[in-house]
């Protein structure tokens, strides 16, 4: 195997795989990355079993020809090197060998065959959609992931297709986050798969939003290629929950309020609540609201704020970071909140949108 | 008469328990007029010096009307983490007589020392001792009521403050009772008292004494209930308000096990016998441990944080599952005598759970409708598939 190339063309997809390039090293070939020059192109493919990345660049072929070696000394190496340097890259032998004016670095190597890599993966269906519009659905719900529950469904976003509509969803079993887009064009089978946690955050890190991407959805493995980038993740094997029976449906209770004026109130009234548990009270009446929050120390905060509400006098506990965390994901000047009782579910929504929904438990107060 | 109704109670109430905190605290304040509350005049007084008692001042009374009856008086804020602090001083006290104290607020508690007779003497001595103890280590005074039952002993400890100790025997109780006004019983307010007084039903004695005639129309279905506490009578045990560190189960087997299936079973039903525990008190544990004691009495704990804290069966023995499974890789061929499994780092399940209802796939709601049925039914009632054996299923 034989190329040469820019220092900022190699630079590129190093750096677009890095982050699944393993730290801990389980399997030694984990370290590496792998590759492969072939038809005027080179790719880097880096993987940790879990998430595999795919990173191409054009190239000077000199002769074909695949090898592994350690992706974060290759990325050093580009890095350290004068910008606009010119990169000779041979294998002799076992080893990988890299010539830049005077500078000459010698890597070891581990073969090809050994590095794991994801090759069909037996898509159901393909998707072409916007990469804003999939950069949206990842961005209005990431947060209401679990974090190593041991309910490991729960640590990772649900992506369903159903007929017009592409989903995501994603819940900690405290509250969940729900947003949905149409796409054009042909109806979609009913599918649902589930994303890990890793690769959704990972997916986040290599959008820009600009273009279009495919998705592709198989039995094990989703597959999105964007940018030059392919991106590929195993599926969490299990069965989400039914999360469309805990989005209440009796929401008599409305409350319209300013989403800015609420966010700062209840980011306000936080600063005293206790830190483990974030709980703030909602006194919810006719034209308004009062906030309280009190710590162990017995310091308390309280602030009233005016909404529109015409409804039952309700008194509700939450885990303030879950509706912060909602109110951050909403675009909307107004927000809706549908409230049934203190010891239900609450509903976050945006005036006439029904494509983006966030549940709330409440707490015992 | 069964045990519940002849007991050995101590109700023991502090002295003006924050003023006096304050007053030990700073020596100025000593023997002057003060109430601790909040900074406005628009509060209320949380509690009153005994200097300031003599003015009428009490408890609960705004702050306006305290200061109109002693414009002198001296107001102190509240600090309640330094009251809960010196609480906790005393009611280690308690515990070292009995571990049956129940806490009714930071300054007052019942404690049940009929088992601790033997021990340390006499109700009597008990009582003293424990006064004693806090002088000593606290500087401050409470007083005791000691009787046969929760509501004479509360009604005991007030008729002598500060610094007090009565004792109301069983044959006492009547003739302790009787002379008192209605409003010791407790439950009986200002507007029934005005209307038992229409009625000339002034004393306990008037009020035990009264006819059913006369008590329905005032207290309902509860005439019988007041009648019976103008007798004295009160068979409310107490109950320890400690909270629990942990929760666990164990069991020592018949035979030792050997086969992974056979311990999957027994941690299946003892993690269900925790989790409905946790789930019992509305406690969530934020660590779950599993105990393994092998043939020859070594015995070993494993223990992983679970988060968000939980208490569901499954969240429960996936854990000591893992947490088993690895111990006996480094341990193969195991005999295994008892396991354990338990919850710590408890605390109140205040966030509710989204799918506690009916849509989690296998969990919450199962917990749910499983809880009831045992009950209902007693502890074996309904167990999960994987905790029988081949030999249990036909």
């Amino acid at each position: 195997m034989k190329f040469t190339a820019s220092r900022e063309a190699l630079l590129k997809p190093l750096q677009a795989v890095i982050g699944v390039v393993e730290r801990r090293q389980t399997m030694p070939i984990l370290a590496n990355v792998l590759l492969v020059a072939k038809d005027d192109r080179v790719s880097v493919t880096a993987t940790d079993l879990e998430v595999e990345l795919v990173a191409s660049m054009e190239a000077e072929i000199g002769g074909a020809g695949e090898i592994t070696v350690s992706g974060r000394k290759l990325l050093d190496i580009c890095r350290a090197l004068p910008e606009q340097a010119e990169l000779a890259v041979q294998l002799s032998g076992e080893k990988l060998s890299i010539k830049s004016g005077r500078s000459k670095f010698t890597l070891a190597t581990l073969p090809a065959a050994d590095f794991p890599t994801v090759e069909d993966i037996n898509a159901r269906q393909t998707l072409a959609l916007p990469q804003a519009t999939l950069a949206t659905l990842l961005d209005k719900t990431h947060f209401s992931m679990a974090q190593q529950d041991v309910r490991y469904y729960l640590n990772g976003l649900l992506v369903e297709t159903d007929g017009k509509y592409l989903r995501a969803v994603a819940t900690d079993g405290h509250r969940l986050a729900l947003c949905q887009v149409q796409l054009d064009g042909k109806k979609m089978p009913q599918q649902q798969v589930i994303v890990p946690r890793k690769g959704v955050l990972e997916l986040q890190r290599l959008m820009s939003g600009e273009g279009d991407v495919e998705l592709q959805l198989g039995s094990n493995h989703i597959r999105i290629e964007l940018d030059g980038i392919r991106f590929t993740s195993k599926l969490i094997d299990g069965r989400f929950p039914e999360y469309e029976r805990v989005i209440p449906q009796d929401t008599s209770n409305h409350l319209t309020a300013d989403r800015q004026l609420l966010r700062g109130a209840l980011q306000r009234t936080a600063i005293l609540s206790n830190e483990k548990y974030r709980g703030i009270r909602l006194i919810i009446r006719d034209g308004g609201v009062i906030l309280q929050a009190h710590n162990p120390e017995q310091e308390e905060a309280e602030e009233e704020l005016e909404v529109s509400y015409k409804g039952e006098h309700i008194e509700i506990g939450f885990n303030v970071n879950y509706l912060l965390d909602a109110l951050g994901a909403i675009d909307s000047d107004e927000v809706i909140l549908a409230v049934v009782d203190g010891n239900s579910s609450c509903l976050l929504q945006m005036p006439g949108n029904e494509d983006c929904k966030y549940v709330v438990m409440p707490m015992r107060l | 008469m069964t045990r519940t109704d002849l007991r050995n109670i101590l109700h023991i109430d502090m002295d003006a328990f924050y003023a006096s905190v304050e007053q030990r605290d700073n020596p100025s304040l000593r023997g002057k007029p003060l109430v601790v509350g909040g900074g406005s005049n628009r509060g209320v007084v949380a509690a009153a010096s005994y200097e300031a008692r003599e003015y009428g001042i009490h408890s609960a009374m705004p702050m306006r009307d305290a200061l109109r009856r002693c414009p002198d008086l001296l107001r102190v804020p509240p600090r309640i983490g330094h009251y809960k602090s010196v609480s906790e001083e005393i009611f280690a006290i308690f515990r070292e007589f009995t571990p049956l104290v129940e806490g009714l607020s930071l300054d007052e508690a019942f404690l049940d020392v009929t088992d601790s007779l033997a021990l340390f003497g006499s109700d009597i001595e008990i009582a003293k001792e424990i006064k004693k103890r806090v002088v000593d280590t606290t500087a401050l005074t409470a007083s005791v009521g000691v009787a046969p039952n929760k509501l004479v002993a509360k009604i005991a400890s007030d008729l002598d403050k500060p610094d007090g100790l009565v004792v109301v025997s069983a044959e006492e109780i009547r003739s302790t009772l009787d002379p008192l006004p209605v409003r010791v019983i407790p439950g009986i307010g200002r507007k029934t008292l005005a209307r038992l007084k229409e009625k000339d039903i002034v004393t306990v004695a008037d009020l035990r004494l009264a006819s059913d005639r006369v008590l329905e129309p005032i207290f309902g279905r509860f005439a019988q209930k007041t009648r019976d506490q103008a007798s004295g009578v009160d068979s409310r045990p107490v109950v320890s308000s400690r909270p629990e560190k942990s929760i666990s189960a164990e069991e020592t087997f018949d035979a030792d096990l050997t086969e992974t299936n056979a311990m999957d079973r027994q941690l299946m039903r003892l993690a269900e016998r925790t989790a409905n525990r946790l789930r019992s008190k509305d406690l969530v544990a934020g660590t779950v441990q599993v105990k393994i004691r092998q043939a020859d009495f070594t015995t070993f704990t494993r223990q992983r944080a679970l988060r968000p804290p939980g208490n569901s069966t499954d969240q429960i023995f996936e854990i000591v599952r893992i947490l088993l499974r690895q111990w006996l890789s480094e341990h193969p061929g195991a005999r295994i005598r008892l396991l354990g499994v338990g919850g710590s780092d408890l605390s109140a399940a205040e966030q509710r759970d989204l799918f506690a209802g009916d849509a989690m796939p296998a969990g919450s709601h199962l917990d749910e409708t499983a809880d009831k049925i045992r009950d209902r039914f007693g502890e074996s009632s309904v167990n999960r598939a994987r905790t029988l054996d081949s030999g249990q299923i036909r």
